[in-house]
């Protein structure tokens, strides 16, 4: 039984949403005016480009740490982007700084790159947390095992950062990913490249979660921001 | 306990060379003309994986080198590399440092790379290093 009453409420929240993604509608404008796409993709379908991927920025990032990022820019992979045609030979063409937007920007474009996902709507993941015995495990599983630390930037006991650059830094993960994409991710990163420097692994569904809740268990120490 | 313990990002003292199952084993030489010839996709193989680590020209000096606690082998160099046989060199690509005892900051390789490329990566270091298992 719907009441005449309830037929304004439903009006008034489509009215609503409308205006939203109306909002959001404005941002491939400024994708343009700012000219994220002459680095960036923002379709699975443009030729690759040697900055990061952002057609699955929803799937990917987390939305407050996204807004800082588009504000206060910070470097994530030390070594360049995997793509930058000289990343191998330790000399990147892009060294940054990276282009910088003013918060009414940085909101309007968060909410345009949160909207861009590839991954179908997966519940969320139930991850509990490590307990010291299992984490002093799967820490062994990163540096050891499964060479992780080789290419990427994690904290040791001291809470020191340490570890190679060639992967993106994991030291912010907790805050910058989402655990279901790091889970993905690291389940099959082709969903996400078609080729990635990062060797494939064929973890069982344990130490998927294990691995997922290791990485966002990092976090830099609370920022000014 | 502390073999357990100690990672690629901890400070293992740098083992011997010890002698890996398929290194004690004789062997079957390496026959002069390769099974597994080094092809330009072999080369572009290495550049795109490998030199991260190894470096562009397998000198060892790739872009993580400077950050691991056990330097990336110089696949340039024939002392070490004639000493392993091509099983060996192939385990520890395929399977990783560990694996051949080794450092774990070599990482395993086969779930990304098909054993045929594997064998021409052998190839290309033994043409790197000009030479063959004694
Ligand atoms: C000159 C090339 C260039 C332009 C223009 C550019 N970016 Fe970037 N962007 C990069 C590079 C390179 C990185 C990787 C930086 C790093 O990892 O340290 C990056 C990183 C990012 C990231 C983090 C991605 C990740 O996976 O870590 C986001 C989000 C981003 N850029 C959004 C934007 C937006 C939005 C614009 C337009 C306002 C823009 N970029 C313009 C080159 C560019
Ligand atoms: C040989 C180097 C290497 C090793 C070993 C490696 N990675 Fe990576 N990883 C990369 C590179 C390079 C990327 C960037 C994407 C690409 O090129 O594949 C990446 C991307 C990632 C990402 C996504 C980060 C982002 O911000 O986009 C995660 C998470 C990750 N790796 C976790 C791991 C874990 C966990 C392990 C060990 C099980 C591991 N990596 C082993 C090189 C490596
Ligand atoms: C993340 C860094 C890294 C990457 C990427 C890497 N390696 Fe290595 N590799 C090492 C390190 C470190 C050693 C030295 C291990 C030791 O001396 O204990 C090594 C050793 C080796 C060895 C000698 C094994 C031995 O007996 O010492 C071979 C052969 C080798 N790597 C081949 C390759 C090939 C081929 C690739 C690309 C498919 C590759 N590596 C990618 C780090 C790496």
């Amino acid at each position: 039984m719907i009441l005449p009453k309830n037929y304004f409420l439903i009006g008034l929240f489509l009215l609503i949403a409308g205006g939203w993604s109306g909002g959001v509608e404005a941002s491939p404008a400024l994708v343009k005016e700012k000219q994220c796409d002459t680095c960036h993709r923002f379709s699975k379908t443009e030729s690759e480009k040697s900055a990061p991927d952002l057609f699955f920025a929803g799937d990917k990032f987390q939305k407050d740490w996204l807004g800082n990022f588009l504000k206060q820019p910070e470097v994530i992979r030390l070594a360049g982007h995997t793509r930058d045609p000289g990343f191998s030979k330790g000399t990147p063409q892009y060294t940054g700084p990276h282009p910088v937007l003013n918060p009414k920007e940085a909101q309007q474009m968060t909410d345009h790159l949160m909207s861009l996902k590839i991954l179908k709507d997966a519940p969320p993941l139930e991850l509990p947390a490590l307990s010291k015995g299992k984490r002093v495990r799967v820490k062994i599983l990163f540096e050891r095992d499964y060479s992780c630390i080789a290419c990427h930037q994690s904290y040791n006991l001291a809470r020191q950062p340490r570890g190679g650059v060639s992967g993106p830094s994991l030291i912010d993960a907790g805050r910058r990913l989402r655990p279901e994409w790091v889970y993905q991710w690291l389940k099959n990163p082709r969903q996400f490249t078609t080729r990635g420097r990062m060797p494939l692994y064929t973890f069982d569904e344990e130490t998927l979660r294990k691995m997922t809740q290791y990485i966002m268990s990092h976090k830099k120490d609370s920022k000014s921001k | 306990m502390m073999a357990i313990l100690i990672g690629c990002g901890q400070d293992p003292a740098e083992k011997k060379p010890s002698p890996s199952p398929s290194a004690a084993a004789p062997s079957t030489p390496s026959p002069a003309p390769r099974a597994h010839p080094v092809t330009q996709e072999t080369r572009e193989t290495y550049q795109f994986y490998c030199a991260q680590c190894h470096g562009t020209d397998g000198h060892g000096k790739g872009i993580n080198a400077s950050h691991l606690t056990v330097p990336p082998r110089d696949h340039t160099k024939a002392d070490y590399l004639e000493t392993r046989t091509d099983e060996h060199l192939f385990t520890a690509i395929q399977q990783g440092g560990l694996a051949v005892g080794r450092a774990p900051c070599m990482p395993s390789w086969g779930h990304t790379l098909d054993d045929n490329t594997i064998h021409s990566l052998v190839s290309y270091i033994r043409e790197l290093c000009q030479c063959e298992a004694l």
